[in-house]
């Protein structure tokens, strides 16, 4: 004989706190789930998974090639706390914007940061594409020009500064006639491709001056299309190569700073310009370029879309063939309420697997994405996939699912679920 | 055992009773879909019970007899709480069953009835142990208290070594001796069986039998058959024909 334990009644009274049952109820329902997912009958959830994993893989991907894009508009360099940058400019990747709006008096705008004790160095840059001449013929080099500190050793758009002389002597003062140093900073990529190494001299066929290269240093700098050539000179000496001195023209103002009141200084130190912060420099990038932000857009819409009417029609055709199950349930005592905690259980952690499953694939589809680009078009990585891409893909997925899951609550409300079994 | 002639049902604390019951079902009619165009037909009444009366109590076991047809089922579902009767009284541990919202009248099967299916009805996604355990999920039992009641109850019915199998791994027998221990799981008062041999050899239903005679020492089990066998291991028989009783004189 069954001896049941002595306070049945008083336990059944006291165990029903609602919220603990639900829990467990939703715990039978994850646990349902998952030996349907491990059983012969598996196919129509498995398909499910399928479904939203690929959507969210996609969107991952997608969105690893917008933030790939979005990132590189500005010179990444070492402890950068701020960009100063034109404001209103197409945010595009560094290459293409070498043409786009400027600062003027670069030389006067980093003298005047760079004597503000709270700031560790300050520099403006200038890019531009500029040929050069090596043994090996003319190559066009992405030259980033810049104010080297005296008391900093910092790397600017991942090249040392240390090897230039520090200061910028050939500015003196704003005659462009002080003391030509011709020193160059190249990355390998370029030393690779003129064929020189440390030492050697550089013919610069837009200019009569030429240039001598201090250090190769083994950098690699991504643009959003790719790996390029790149070269670091002092600001003056490529002012006066691409004849930009009248306006002591520059692309952008580095900051390094342990004082966050600094930015307010910036806020005006130059008209029209805005300023990025390190962890802000993405959403600026994203908040006034169309193209990333659309990818982004787009890509979460159509893995929500599909992946919402994929986990609706599935889930509803699970609901109706679980059926029997459901009205066991209520036979045996399950409310309404219950049933239902069981439908959202199952579809949010269908939803939950799927997304774990397309971030995964989203990872490796970015790679993929990458290795086809660098294959066919000759670039480097043009998508990135960060911790926080995949926190946006669980988070979509979860979203997916609740958006869902409406659709097989209704279909396991409707109509009595003892009728199949009093059939 | 034979059927029923002379000897009365106990009426002393029945577990439940049902006073005149009657349960009708309206079938087809409507104006085609949707009510819009369609061939119109008539809406067809059958009465499936008509006017049964029958009381049981704790500590027996009472078939429900007649061929098919005869309103056995729709008996075992008026007494079960599964359904209410169109007219007259189901009383269920002291309580109206009509009086009962659905939500009511869900839990006291919840607390009340222990049911055992013809097809098993357990959850293939789910070990036996997890399955003895459903009902008790609803009750909000902690996990460690089910698994030890379900453990228990599987022990009772012979199955102490099967507790991890899915019911795809179990026999025919098997399934049903968990479905009996799923039944007994809240400790009911009363335990319903349709065709519980149904699907079983006759040495496999035997067994179910004899473990549902042992059930039914400390609370009233009914069990609505076809089978002569299962019917004779009753203590008595309310036999059904057309919907109404035919045993009583």
């Amino acid at each position: 004989m069954v001896s049941s334990p002595a306070d049945t009644g008083s336990d059944s009274t006291a165990s029903r706190g609602r919220g603990r049952r639900l829990a467990s109820v939703f715990r039978l329902g994850v646990r349902r789930l998952g030996g349907k997912l491990t059983g012969r009958s598996s196919t129509r959830l498995l398909l499910s998974v399928t479904g939203i994993a690929v959507a969210i893989m996609l969107m991952t991907a997608v969105s690893g090639v917008a933030l790939g894009l979005a990132s590189q508009n500005a010179v990444q360099s070492e402890a950068v706390d701020y960009w100063v940058v034109p404001e209103g400019g197409d945010v595009q990747t560094i290459a293409v914007s070498t043409g786009g709006p400027q600062l003027g008096e670069g030389h006067a705008l980093t003298a005047e940061l760079a004597s503000d004790d709270r700031v560790r160095y300050a520099t403006a840059v200038l890019l531009q594409v500029v040929p050069l001449e090596g043994p090996e013929g003319t190559e066009y080099v992405l030259f980033v020009g810049a104010v080297p500190p005296a008391e900093a050793t910092p790397t600017i758009a991942g090249l040392p500064t240390d090897p230039l002389t520090a200061g910028d002597p050939y500015y003196n003062d704003g005659g462009y006639n002080g003391t030509w140093t011709g020193e160059v900073v190249l990355n390998s990529a370029t030393a690779e491709l003129l064929g020189v190494e440390a030492g050697e001299e550089l013919a610069v066929p837009a200019s009569d001056e030429s240039l001598s290269v201090t250090t190769v240093a083994d950098a690699e700098f991504d643009t959003g299309v790719g790996s390029v050539p790149v070269a670091l000179v002092h600001l003056s000496e490529l002012q006066a190569i691409r004849g930009a001195t009248q306006t002591d023209a520059a692309d952008q103002l580095l900051v390094s700073t342990t004082d966050a009141g600094v930015r307010d200084r910036l806020e005006g130190i130059a008209p029209n310009t805005v300023v990025v912060t390190r962890t802000g420099l993405a959403a600026e990038s994203v908040s006034t370029s169309s193209l990333p932000l659309a990818m982004a857009a787009a890509a979460f819409v159509v893995a929500l879309v599909v992946g919402v009417l994929f986990t609706a029609t599935m889930m509803g055709l699970e609901v109706s063939a679980d059926r029997e199950t459901l009205g066991t349930l209520a036979a045996m005592g399950y409310g309404g309420r219950s049933l239902t905690v069981l439908v959202v259980a199952e579809t949010l952690t269908l939803a939950t697997i799927g997304g774990v499953v397309g971030v995964g694939l989203g990872g490796l589809a970015t790679v993929g994405v990458n290795q086809l680009v660098a294959a066919f078009f000759g670039v480097g990585s043009i998508a990135v996939f960060r911790p926080a891409l995949a926190g946006y893909g669980l988070a979509v997925a979860v979203v997916i699912g609740v958006c869902a899951v409406p659709y097989p609550i209704w279909l396991s409300r409707r109509g009595d679920p003892l009728a199949v079994i009093r059939r | 055992m034979a059927t029923e002639s002379a000897t009365p049902p106990s009426e002393s604390d029945p577990v439940v009773t049902c006073t005149n019951v009657r349960r009708t079902f309206t079938r087809g009619g409507g104006d085609g879909i949707g009510g819009i165009g369609g061939r119109a037909t008539a809406a067809e009444t059958v009465t499936a019970v008509d006017d049964v009366s029958a009381a049981l109590s704790a500590g027996e076991l009472v078939g429900l007899a007649g061929p098919s047809g005869s309103g056995k089922t729709t008996l075992l579902h008026l007494l079960a709480g599964l359904d209410t009767p169109s007219a007259g009284t189901v009383t269920l541990a002291g309580t109206d069953t009509q009086s009962l919202s659905r939500r009511h009248l869900t839990r006291l099967r919840l607390d009340h009835v222990g049911i055992v299916f013809q097809h098993f009805h357990l959850l293939p996604a789910l070990s036996a142990r997890a399955n003895v355990a459903v009902p008790l999920v609803e009750l909000g039992w902690s996990k460690r208290r089910r698994r030890e009641r379900a453990a228990s109850l599987l022990e009772r019915v012979g199955l102490s070594d099967r507790l991890t199998h899915r019911p795809g791994e179990l026999s025919g027998g098997e399934q049903q001796r968990v479905a009996v221990a799923r039944a007994l799981a809240t400790d009911p008062t009363l335990v319903v069986a349709d065709e519980p041999t149904g699907e079983l050899d006759t040495a496999t239903g035997t067994q179910v039998l004899d473990l549902l005679r042992e059930v039914a020492t400390d609370r009233a089990v009914v069990l609505a058959s076809h089978d002569q066998q299962a019917l004779d291991r009753t203590d008595r028989q309310l036999r059904l024909r057309d919907g109404t009783r035919v045993d009583t004189a």
